[in-house]
């Protein structure tokens, strides 16, 4: 994590001083492969190869146009047969169920609205799949919350899970944080989406949505981005004094050899390190003895 | 009165060994603990219930304290957090204690390859007997706690002192 902006490509990463014995060039079928593609889903990016691929088709056919033209002068001058002329080729219909569905362009009112109330706060909107998709400022994602939740039109009464996305082959953001929100009242869903930058804090959701709380903790504990203004910003999951982010692509799957560890060797050494760690959250020094 | 005519007092008494004796009650009267980690401890539940009735055992009175119990059965996933809980546990229960890994995850960290696992509970704690399966069932169950029966009634009190000492240096 050594520049925000740059794509992350470590194969093997540098693991942390500490008492891990984990070697990962003595095995190399553990070794990392990052991800070389973003894969987030956007109408923008859609459109924009669609768009490609047509152009790269017809300077193709344009390419096949002017050689037979050559071709058929030269055979004109030489007193031959002409060539065949070419065909264009119709693409085969790819009708296979396990592409993703196409993002489309946002009719749905209540992106409309959003998009209405933000102006220029908004990214992005479309539709996917009859899924009603929000791409926000990374800034003004507090304030799209309280829309969604406040405004009379929109409605959103309940968050209904906050999820992480770790893309290192982006170049400017790192992680995707995404909100899926729920209206009850209506029965509709939405997504709000923001892109953060490598130590980027986004504004907390928990005092519009208390359920934000453990999963803000979570998003925070598995891919290491930290929210201003929550009440708690700790580990939910993983021990408070582990070390590394697990979800992220560049984190080994079997760790950086804390599980290697063996207890019966080293007696009660993990336990009197919690010990330790929970009396310096208290401000009690265990370590050393006090002064008579 | 002739060697091959038993005496009265033989009608009444039977000679053994001490150590026999300590083992036959030890094994015949093995309290678990109440503690399960995932889902191998639906699977030892069912081995306790009516079904299966290990309880025939002499095994059934699963305690709510380690400090009751003498076996101590991992039924499940150890991960790096719980470790130390049950290296905690391990140590609060009296001698002599006794530990199953019941599945593949307590034995070897099962399908679970990742970051956070203890690939087999014998890295924090000895284990006596490794059950395998995914998870088993309480047929295997119940005969891994036969053999730990065996293993009981087979051990000596010199060796296991033994073991206890050079454990504790």
């Amino acid at each position: 994590m050594s520049e925000p902006n740059a794509p992350q490509t470590p194969e093997t990463p540098e693991a942390p001083a500490g008492p891990y014995v984990y070697d990962y060039k003595a095995a190399p079928n553990r070794q990392i492969t990052m991800p070389k593609t973003v894969p987030l889903p956007s109408h923008r990016t859609y459109v924009a190869e669609q768009k490609a691929a047509a152009e790269a088709d017809e300077a193709k056919w344009q390419k096949t146009l002017a050689d037979y033209e050559t071709a058929k002068a030269k055979a004109e001058a030489e007193g031959k047969d002409a060539p065949k002329p070419p065909v264009r080729p119709v693409p085969r219909k790819d009708d296979t169920d396990m592409k993703p569905p196409v993002p489309q362009e946002a009719t749905d009112p209540d992106l409309l609205k959003l998009q209405a109330l933000l102006g220029d706060k908004v990214e992005e909107v479309f539709e996917q799949a009859g899924e009603l998709v929000c791409q926000v400022k990374k800034e003004a994602i507090h304030e799209a919350l309280a829309f969604c939740r406040d405004e009379a039109a929109l409605k959103y009464e309940m968050l209904a899970d906050q999820s992480g996305t770790h893309y290192p082959a982006a170049k400017d953001f790192a992680c995707s944080v995404v909100y899926h929100l729920t209206s009850i009242s209506r029965r509709k869903r939405l997504r709000l989406r923001i892109l953060v930058p490598e130590g980027f804090a986004p504004e907390s959701a928990c005092s519009l949505y208390p359920s934000a709380n453990w999963m803000e903790r979570e998003i925070y504990d598995m891919l290491g981005i930290r929210f201003q203004n929550h009440p708690d910003m700790t580990r939910i999951l993983c021990p408070e004094d582990w070390e590394g982010y697990p979800l992220r692509k560049d984190y080994p799957t079997v760790g950086w050899g804390q599980r290697d560890i063996s207890f019966r060797e080293d007696r009660g050494g993990m336990l009197e390190r919690i010990a330790l760690q929970k009396a310096g959250q208290l401000g009690i020094n265990l370590k050393q003895p006090k002064a008579e | 009165m002739g060697m091959n005519q038993p005496s009265a007092l033989e009608h009444i008494l039977i000679t053994t060994k001490v150590e026999k004796v300590m083992n036959w009650s030890r094994a015949s009267s093995v309290w678990p603990v109440t503690f399960g980690l995932a889902c191998c401890a639906i699977e030892m539940m069912a081995a306790g219930a009516s079904r299966f009735d290990f309880d025939r055992f002499g095994a059934g009175i699963f305690r709510a304290s380690p400090r009751q119990a003498d076996l101590m059965i991992i039924a499940g996933t150890v991960t790096y957090k719980m470790a130390p809980i049950i290296k905690t546990l391990y140590d609060q229960m009296p001698e002599p204690k006794w530990v199953m890994a019941m599945g593949s995850c307590a034995t070897a960290g099962g399908p679970f390859d990742s970051y956070h696992t203890i690939q087999g509970v014998d890295k924090v704690i000895p284990v006596d007997v490794y059950i395998p399966g995914c998870p088993p069932r309480p047929e295997a169950f119940i005969y891994g706690f036969l053999k730990l029966q065996d293993k009981i009634m087979t051990s000596s009190l010199a060796d296991r002192y033994k073991d206890i000492f050079e454990e504790v240096g």
